[in-house]
Formats: C-alpha cells, sequence, structure tokens
C-alpha cells in the first residue's frame, strides 16, 4: 500500500468516526428516554444495566391514570388546524409578496417578521389577561390563534423562497389560455410549489407540537398538550423517570416518523426558504 | 382605509391585485401582534395582580419601570446578564458546533440519509421533555452522564448545582438546536458552485485556505441569518431552563423569560412588574434584531 492511499484510509477512517459520534451524541437522549420508559421503577436508578427484560407497564400506567391519551388528541388537533390555516393564510401572502411589486412590500415582509422576534414570554401575559376577560382560556381556539403568531410569519418567510424559484412565465402562458389569476395559482403553481408547502407544513406542526409556554399558561386541562404534561410530573418526591420516558416516547414519535417520511423535502425546504432568506 | 378608498375610485381593486392575497393575513397578524403589544405596555403602567378586578388596578405611571432600575430588584440586573451570556455563548458554539456538522455532512460517505436522519431527532423532540431526560441524564446518583464519566475518568459532577447548572443548560440548548443550525448551513454548502472549489484547489489553496477564504464569504449571508434567527430565539430561552433547572438553584439560571414568568405567573402574581420587565425584553430583541438585520442588508447589497 502506497503512502498516499494509506493517508486516505486513515482520513477515511476519521470521518466515519467524526459522523458516527455526532449522530450517537444526537439520538442519545432519544435512545436513553426510550430504555429508561422500558424499565422497572428499580432499575431506573441503576444506569449500567443496560440488559433487562422489557416491561411495558409504564406505557399502560400514562394512558390509564395520566389520561395520555387526550393529550395526544388535543395536540393533534390543535396542530393540524393551526397548520391548515397557516399555510392558507401564509402562502397567499407569500405568492403575493414573491409576484407583485407594490410599494410597501418589504415593509410587510418586515412587519411578518418582526411578529417573530415578539418574545412568546412577553406576548402571553397580555393575551392571558384578554383571554380570561374574555373567558376563551382552556380552549383548542385560543392556541390554534395563539400559534398563527409564529407560524404565518414562518410560512411567509419559507414559501415566497419557492414561489420566487417557479418561472413567471408559465401562470403567463395560462392567463393566455383563459386561466383567472386564481385559477393560475391553482392549476399551475400551487403543484410545482408543493415541496415547499410539505416542508413548511411539517415544520408548522412541529412548532405547535413542541410549544411548551402558551400551552402552559393558556390551557389548564381540557385543551392542554401533550409538551405541558411534564408539569404533572413536577412531584416533590421526585419525578416518576418511567412514566415520564414513556410519555415521551409516545410524544416524540408522530413527528419524528412525520419528518422521517419527508426528510428530503425538509431539506430541500430549508434550503429553499433559509438560503434565499 | 382599504374600504373607503375602494368606495371613491372604482378600479381600485383592479390597479391592485395583490390585496386580497395579504389581507386577511395582514388583518390577523395585525389584530394578533398590536393589541397585544399595546396592552402589555398598557399593563406595565399599572399595579395589575392576578385575580384583580377593575376597581382595585391604579395607575402607577413608569413606578414599575423605576423600580426596575433604582436597584430595588437586584434579581433584573443578574438576571438580564445571564441571558446576554447565554445568547452570545449560546449562538456562538451553536453555529461553531453546526458549522462543523454541516462540512462533516457534506463530505461524502455511505450513510448520509442515516445521519440526516439523526440530525432530526433533536429538532423533533420536544423541549420540555428533552429537558426533564437532559434531568435525568445529569442526576448526581443516577445519572448515565455521570456514570460514564466515573467509569472513565473517576470523576463526578454535581451538574445541576450553583457551579455548573449554567453549564448544562448550555450543553442541553446547544443538542437541541445545533441540528437544525447544521441542516440549513449543510443546505447552503451544497447550493455553493462546485467550481469555486476546483479552481481553488487549482490555485493550490489548501483545504484550511478554502475554507477560509472561499466557503466563508460565501456563506456569509447565510451565516448572518442562522446567527440573527438563533440570537433572537436564545434571548428569548424559557423551555429549556423551566424544566431543567427551574431557574435555581437560588437564582444561578433564571434567565429573563423565567424571571418574567415567575414574578407574573409562578412564584408571585405582580403580573403589571412582569409586563414592564417584557417590555424591556421587547426592547432588547427588537434592536438586536434591527441591528442584526442593519449588517444583513449592508451584505446583501455588497
Amino acid at each position: 500500500m502506497s503512502n498516499k492511499k494509506l493517508k486516505r484510509k486513515i482520513s477515511r477512517i476519521f470521518l466515519y468516526a467524526a459522523v458516527v459520534m455526532v449522530c450517537f451524541i444526537a439520538v442519545f437522549p432519544y435512545l436513553w428516554m426510550v430504555l429508561v420508559s422500558l424499565k422497572e421503577r428499580v432499575l431506573v436508578y441503576q444506569p449500567e444495566v443496560l440488559v433487562f427484560k422489557p416491561v411495558l407497564e409504564n406505557y399502560v400506567n400514562v394512558f390509564k391514570t395520566r389520561d395520555l391519551g387526550s393529550y395526544l388528541i388535543n395536540s393533534a388537533v390543535i396542530a393540524s388546524l393551526n397548520c391548515i390555516i397557516s399555510l392558507a393564510l401564509g402562502s397567499f401572502t407569500a405568492y403575493a409578496l414573491a409576484r407583485y411589486e407594490f410599494r410597501g412590500r418589504e415593509k410587510c415582509a418586515l412587519f411578518l417578521t418582526f411578529i417573530r422576534i415578539l418574545p412568546a414570554v412577553a406576548s402571553v401575559i397580555p393575551i392571558y389577561v384578554i383571554a380570561a376577560a374574555m373567558k376563551i382560556l382552556d380552549t383548542h381556539g385560543i392556541l390554534i390563534t395563539v400559534y398563527l403568531l409564529f407560524n404565518v410569519p414562518f410560512t411567509v418567510l419559507m414559501m415566497r423562497g419557492f414561489f420566487e424559484e417557479i418561472p413567471v412565465e408559465l401562470e403567463e402562458a395560462a392567463k393566455v389560455d383563459g386561466c383567472t389569476s386564481l385559477q393560475a395559482l391553482r392549476k399551475i403553481v400551487l403543484p410545482l410549489a408543493k415541496p415547499g408547502l410539505v416542508a413548511t407544513a411539517i415544520f408548522c406542526v412541529i412548532n405547535s407540537w413542541n410549544e411548551f409556554l402558551y400551552a402552559m399558561l393558556l390551557t389548564t386541562y381540557k385543551a392542554s398538550t401533550t409538551p405541558t404534561i411534564v408539569q404533572m410530573f413536577k412531584t416533590i418526591s421526585g419525578v416518576i423517570w418511567g412514566e415520564m420516558s414513556a410519555v415521551g416516547t409516545v410524544a416524540t414519535l408522530p413527528v419524528l416518523i412525520f419528518a422521517m417520511l419527508v426528510q428530503k423535502h425538509m431539506v430541500r425546504g430549508l434550503s429553499f426558504g433559509a438560503v434565499k432568506g | 382605509m382599504a374600504e373607503k378608498k375602494k368606495k371613491k375610485k372604482p378600479g381600485w381593486l383592479k390597479r391592485r391585485p395583490y390585496v386580497p392575497y395579504i389581507m386577511p393575513t395582514m388583518a390577523v397578524m395585525t389584530m394578533l401582534f398590536v393589541i397585544p403589544v399595546l396592552f402589555i405596555f398598557v399593563i406595565s403602567l399599572t399595579n395589575y395582580r392576578l385575580g384583580y378586578g377593575i376597581e382595585d388596578i391604579s395607575f402607577l405611571g413608569l413606578g414599575n419601570y423605576i423600580r426596575l432600575f433604582d436597584g430595588s430588584e437586584n434579581a433584573f440586573y443578574y438576571s438580564i446578564f445571564i441571558s446576554l451570556v447565554l445568547t452570545v455563548l449560546g449562538t456562538a458554539l451553536q453555529l461553531v458546533i453546526g458549522m462543523g456538522c454541516a462540512m462533516l455532512l457534506n463530505c461524502e460517505f455511505k450513510g448520509k440519509a442515516v445521519a440526516v436522519a439523526c440530525m432530526i431527532v433533536p429538532i423533533a423532540m420536544t423541549p420540555s421533555i428533552a429537558s426533564q431526560i437532559w434531568k435525568l441524564m445529569f442526576n448526581n446518583e443516577f445519572g448515565i452522564i455521570n456514570h460514564i464519566l466515573n467509569q472513565l475518568f473517576h470523576i463526578n459532577i454535581s451538574w445541576l448545582d450553583e457551579k455548573h447548572a449554567f453549564l448544562s443548560v448550555v450543553i442541553a440548548t446547544i443538542w437541541q438546536y445545533v441540528p437544525f443550525v447544521t441542516l440549513m448551513l449543510y443546505a447552503g454548502l451544497r447550493s455553493l458552485p462546485e467550481e469555486i472549489y476546483e479552481s481553488a484547489a487549482l490555485d493550490g489553496a489548501n483545504r484550511i485556505q478554502i475554507f477560509f477564504n472561499v466557503t466563508l464569504p460565501m456563506m456569509k449571508r447565510l451565516i448572518l441569518l442562522c446567527t440573527l434567527l438563533r440570537m433572537i430565539d436564545m434571548l428569548k430561552t424559557f423551555d429549556i431552563p423551566y424544566v431543567l433547572t427551574q431557574g435555581g438553584p437560588g437564582s444561578a439560571t433564571k434567565f429573563l423569560g423565567l424571571l418574567i414568568y415567575d414574578t407574573g405567573f409562578g412564584e408571585t402574581n405582580f403580573v403589571a412588574r412582569s409586563a414592564a420587565m417584557a417590555v424591556i425584553l421587547i426592547f432588547i430583541t427588537s434592536t438586536l434584531s434591527l441591528i442584526l438585520f442593519r449588517i444583513q442588508r449592508k451584505n446583501a447589497k455588497e
């Protein structure tokens, strides 16, 4: 083996070692959570035990006594409805920003970006007081509405880049053929922007699914989403780690599967929406 | 205003075809944004506490703000200080590590899809739940991290005590947010034209030179955008320290977000005082973003 070949081989080994290490660190907390969720209560306090007979009692418990099912349903309802509204509002706006030159266009874009900057911990105070006065605390509606605050600007930012990529000529050709501009949007532009819509939808769902502060303050039980369940585990005698981990495993699984299925769109979406920025 | 103009000139909408596209969004967002922001400012000028009726509320003027700065609220200065440290340190670390991981992903190797899938795990995992798991892993007696450290180097670190709590928050934050930076920068790296690398290599530049003289300058805009997004998010940090340390021990990790929450809803119910702090937080985040926006614009023009 020549010197050069050896050198290349060593650098390959380093590369793979680095990749494996990064991946391991990235997934480790998740794996650890799954592992703990399958342990009996005593074994949780023995981190060195890695091989054991898995038990499902933690999973049974969280659905039976902690009512995880209704948290998951609340999360799903809120995330999906919010996602639909955000995409509808956001992509129309993004389309207008991408296609029409008009006075104040950049001001509109800046205004939306500025909303994203508003700290949740600040806006939640007045929203709490207003919602309490209107007696709409602890409803699905309040979270669906409030989550528009971050998901609509996000959708506009992402989709504007996608729409700008689609050649105007396609639409003009359709209009020459007698389409109205709304028809052209529906038949030509939207199908082409589908990867962008998919990527944006995933991020919107992840954003709402994982949101904690608004959910914790604006709901108490009826509309509580899964992230708030950690509140229940802040007991004085210490956290029941097994059940906590079971909750985490179940709660993360839907988003994880969802994200994995469309990971190609996700990276593409980032490169469009973000690189253009 | 739109309505009035419409009546005066019948062709108004025809000449502005974008209006129906943006109007609904603008209306909804203005309502969701302007009303709370004005209202929080009004609240910050009163003595409002949770449970107060209209008759209990009185107007204090700038009293809540004066309180924050006349020294009767030491916690506030400290909180701003650690929030800024976390913002600068956290953002810097996330960008450097994220850039490293992005460069790594950009190399050619088998199983890239798996590697990208691994990076998605922290993005998908709920921060509040992930922090609970970090709390378990950081545990003194039965945490896996201390167990490994003990086996390898015979050291034990009390991760959540006064000395190390801040570090623990930084570690959990980095784990949670580096993948996002990585995927964004990786997407940017992939969009760079390959010819540039080839010509640089022909000129005899080595890898380090190529990185600093070719890659970094071309990625400048994207890196600035990442910095902007991350800094703002770090200033607003709430979930991770709330679950991991509850701002403690003492107030070692009581970042601005936590202080605002505790003042208004957690430990005490001085909503008006927390509103005053929140107004200052809004002021800091907006100023910072404006500065970063300026820099980005300037770069875009060059």
